[in-house]
C-alpha cells in the first residue's frame, strides 16, 4: 500500500491503515519535537498531539501530497506554542545554555561523533527558531529541500537562502574554530 | 556579515551534516499505541458515555446537596462568576441517596448531545452582530501581538449571552489556537472532575487553572442542557460579574499573558 492508499483507507475508519501511518512517521515526529524543546517527555506530548490533530483534520488533507510535511508541520506548530510558554522556554534555556545534556548521551558509550553532535546541537540551540527549525530538518532530519520548504511553507529557493543564512550565524556563533568546537 | 570563503562555506556545512547524522536521541517512545488509546478514548461513544456521566454526575450534585451529611463525598466545589467546579472524590462510593421530590434541574431527559470541538458550537455569528446584541463589552486579547481578530464568533443562550471567540491555528485552520468564552451574569455553569486545577491570578482577581479532560455542562438552559468536552487547558476568571474562560494548550503563564490583556 502506498501512503495515498493508507490515508484514504484511514480516512475510510480503517485502524490498521491509520496505525501504520503513525508508525511510520512517530520517529521523525519525534525526534524533530525533541530537537524543538530539548526535553524528551515534552516531545513526546507534542507527537501524541501532533497525530491527533493530524487525524482529525484527515478529511481536509490533500492525499496526493506527501504526508510527512504535512505532520512535521503540525508537530513544529505545536513546540513552537509550547515555546511561548516564557516559565518552560527559560527553564529549558538555563538547562541547555552551559551543561551538556544529560539524558541523551550513555556516559560510558560515548564516541567523539556524538559528543560533536551534541555541541553542535548546543550551538544550534542558540540560534533564532527559523535558523534551528530549517537546521533539524535539512541536516538533522535528512529531509529534502522540497520536503523542507513543505514543512515550512516557503519556497525551495527560501529555504537554501534560510540555510545560508543559519550556518552563517553558526559560524559567527562557533567563530572561526569551528572544527574544534565540534571537537567538544 | 562578510561573505564566507566558498570551500569554508562548505566544510562548515559538511561538518554540520556529518555532526548532525550522528546525534543521539533519546529512543522513540510507542506513539502509536498512545494515540490510539486517546483515540479510542475520543471516540464518539466514549463521549457519550462521558455525557451520561455528566448528566448522571449533575443529578447526583443535585441531590447529595440537598442532603448535607452526604456532602463529604464531593471534595470540593469552587466557584468563579458563573461557573462552578465539582470536585470529587475519586474513590468515593455513593451511597444512593433518596432524591427530594423537588430535586431543581438538572434533570436526565433528554440525553444532551455533547459537542466536542468548539468550532462545532452553534450560532455562528460575526463580532459586529455580537457586539450588538450582548450587554456587555466584548474585549479581545492584544496578546499575543500577531493575534488579530478572532476567526470564528459565536454566540448561544444558555440562560444568558454566551459569547465564543475562536481564533485558528493559521497553519492548520482546522483547528483552534486559542478560545475565549465570556458569560453573561445569567448563566451558570458547572465542570465535573477536572483532572487538576490551580489557584491563580488574572489581575489580582481570583482564577482557576484546569487541565485535563473534563466535562463543561450549562444546565439552566432554557431549551436544554448543553455540554461540551473540554481537551484543552482552561483558565477561568471573573470582572464586574462577567465570567471570562479562556481554552488553550499554551502554558498557565502564557494563558495569563492573554487574560490579561484584555482590551
Amino acid at each position: 500500500l502506498n501512503e495515498a492508499d493508507l490515508i484514504n483507507q484511514a480516512r475510510q475508519g480503517s485502524d490498521a491503515a491509520w496505525e501504520m501511518l503513525v508508525q511510520q512517521h512517530q520517529e521523525a515526529v519525534f525526534r524533530l519535537a525533541y530537537l524543538l524543546t530539548g526535553d524528551a517527555s515534552d516531545a513526546e506530548d507534542i507527537a501524541q498531539e501532533a497525530f491527533i490533530r493530524a487525524f482529525r483534520a484527515l478529511d481536509r488533507f490533500d492525499s496526493a501530497r506527501p504526508w510527512r510535511p504535512w505532520i512535521l508541520s503540525i508537530a513544529a506548530n505545536l513546540a513552537r506554542n509550547r515555546r511561548r510558554s516564557l516559565g518552560r522556554y527559560f527553564a529549558n534555556l538555563h538547562r541547555f545554555a552551559l551543561a551538556a545534556p544529560d539524558d541523551a548521551i550513555d556516559p560510558e558509550g560515548e564516541v567523539i561523533e556524538q559528543r560533536q553532535a551534541q555541541a553542535l546541537w548546543r550551538a544550534v540551540r542558540r540560534l533564532e527558531l527559523n535558523d534551528q527549525e530549517v537546521i533539524y530538518l535539512r541536516y538533522f532530519l535528512e529531509l529534502p529541500v522540497e520536503e523542507t520548504a513543505d514543512v515550512l511553507k516557503v519556497a525551495p529557493g527560501t529555504v537554501k537562502s534560510r540555510l545560508h543564512r543559519a550556518l552563517n550565524r553558526l559560524r559567527a556563533l562557533l567563530g572561526d574554530d569551528f572544527r574544534e568546537a565540534f571537537d567538544g | 556579515m562578510a561573505e564566507q570563503h566558498p570551500d569554508t562555506s562548505h566544510e562548515l556545512e559538511s561538518s554540520v551534516q556529518d555532526s548532525a547524522r550522528a546525534f543521539s536521541y533519546p529512543p522513540t517512545p510507542d506513539i502509536a499505541s498512545a494515540v490510539r488509546n486517546r483515540l479510542t478514548r475520543n471516540h464518539p461513544s466514549h463521549y457519550r458515555r462521558l455525557a451520561w456521566v455528566a448528566a448522571v454526575a449533575l443529578l447526583v450534585m443535585a441531590a447529595l446537596l440537598a442532603v448535607p451529611e452526604a456532602r463529604a463525598v464531593v471534595q470540593e466545589i469552587l466557584r468563579v462568576g458563573g461557573i462552578q467546579i465539582f470536585l470529587v472524590e475519586p474513590t468515593a462510593t455513593i451511597t444512593p441517596t433518596p432524591v427530594p421530590s423537588r430535586t431543581p434541574r438538572p434533570t436526565l431527559a433528554p440525553e444532551p448531545t455533547p459537542v466536542t470541538s468548539v468550532l462545532d458550537l452553534p450560532g455562528e455569528t460575526t463580532l459586529d452582530e455580537v457586539r450588538n446584541q450582548v450587554s456587555f463589552d466584548v474585549l479581545l486579547p492584544t496578546y499575543p501581538e500577531d493575534l488579530g481578530t478572532p476567526d470564528r464568533i459565536f454566540l448561544q443562550d444558555l440562560g444568558g449571552d454566551v459569547v465564543t471567540l475562536v481564533w485558528l491555528e493559521p497553519e492548520n485552520p482546522g483547528q483552534s489556537r486559542l478560545a475565549l468564552q465570556i458569560l453573561d451574569e445569567r448563566v451558570v455553569g458547572s465542570k465535573l472532575e477536572p483532572n487538576d486545577f490551580e489557584m491563580v491570578s488574572v489581575d489580582n482577581r481570583t482564577a482557576y487553572w484546569l487541565t485535563g479532560e473534563h466535562v463543561l455542562a450549562f444546565y439552566e438552559s432554557s431549551a436544554s442542557d448543553f455540554i461540551r468536552i473540554i481537551n484543552d487547558n482552561v483558565l477561568i476568571w471573573e470582572v464586574d460579574r462577567i465570567t471570562y474562560r479562556l481554552e488553550t494548550d499554551a502554558m498557565l503563564e502564557e494563558a495569563v499573558r492573554i487574560a490579561e490583556s484584555l482590551q
